[in-house]
């Protein structure tokens, strides 16, 4: 369950980020200090970005920062961040970026449920209004909970 | 029945959303589209006749000259826009 991948200290609500960079690192941050994933991990996001443009934004206004598992993810978890001023990623489409879901994952399998919860969020209208009305993080996670 | 390769960076996280996505759409609409998904290093060893993937990797496949259609998809909870993507694939 997606509510699994997630705690509350992985949650970071009206971040202030001057950029896009700083976005992805803040993002990421709580995953590292949980020891989740490793420096290296923020490192490759950031250098496939440079390189290849922001893939890792995959609808309006949310970004899902993530590398291949074997750059330093250690453990399954999501860490949520909404912006304060969202960023501009460079992706036409979907910019600006507002919310930031970093995730690290072991495998490409063992997840596959709660990523179909995740794409189901990120249709539903309620969930961003929650993002963004969030007062504290558990707001957040109790909402994912209650849809689970 | 075609086969389908959905793959991203990683294979983790945006390929698997939007093989859940795809699957979804090809479902509803009884698409003849089998869909596997990896990263993208899975693609040179691919057999199948179509690349699933977000529009900033297609962009970079495109300039690969592989022999699969390459569809780039902008928005993987849009489930218009995958239809009409992949409409457009089998109507070809």
């Amino acid at each position: 369950m997606l509510s699994e991948m997630i705690k509350e200290e992985f949650i970071q609500l009206e971040l202030e980020v001057t950029d896009w960079e700083e976005a992805i690192r803040k993002s990421a941050e709580p995953l590292l200090i949980g020891g989740k994933i490793t420096s290296e991990y923020i490192e490759k996001i950031i250098e496939t970005t440079q390189k290849i443009g922001p893939y890792i934004v995959i609808t309006k206004n949310v970004a899902l920062p993530h590398a291949p598992t074997q750059y330093g993810a250690l453990d399954l978890a999501m860490g949520i961040t909404t912006l304060k001023t969202p960023v501009k990623s460079g992706n036409k489409t979907n910019d600006p970026v507002k919310y930031l879901f970093c995730m690290s994952a072991k495998d490409s399998e063992t997840h596959l449920e709660s990523m179909a919860e995740l794409v189901n969020l990120l249709s539903d209208q309620t969930f961003y209004h929650v993002l963004d009305t969030a007062k504290k993080p558990m707001d957040i996670l109790d909402y994912i909970i209650e849809s689970e | 029945m075609h086969k389908a390769l959905v793959a991203c960076r990683a294979g983790v996280g945006s390929s698997l959303m939007l093989k859940i996505k795809t699957e979804q759409v090809i479902k509803e609409n009884g698409f003849p589209i089998q869909v596997e998904h990896s990263s993208l290093d899975a693609v040179s060893g691919f057999d199948g006749d179509l690349l699933i993937t977000l529009a900033d990797v297609a962009k970079e496949l495109e300039s690969q000259n592989l022999k699969q259609t390459i569809i780039g998809i902008n928005n993987i909870v849009d489930k218009i826009e995958i239809e009409n993507k992949l409409s457009e694939f089998l109507n070809r």
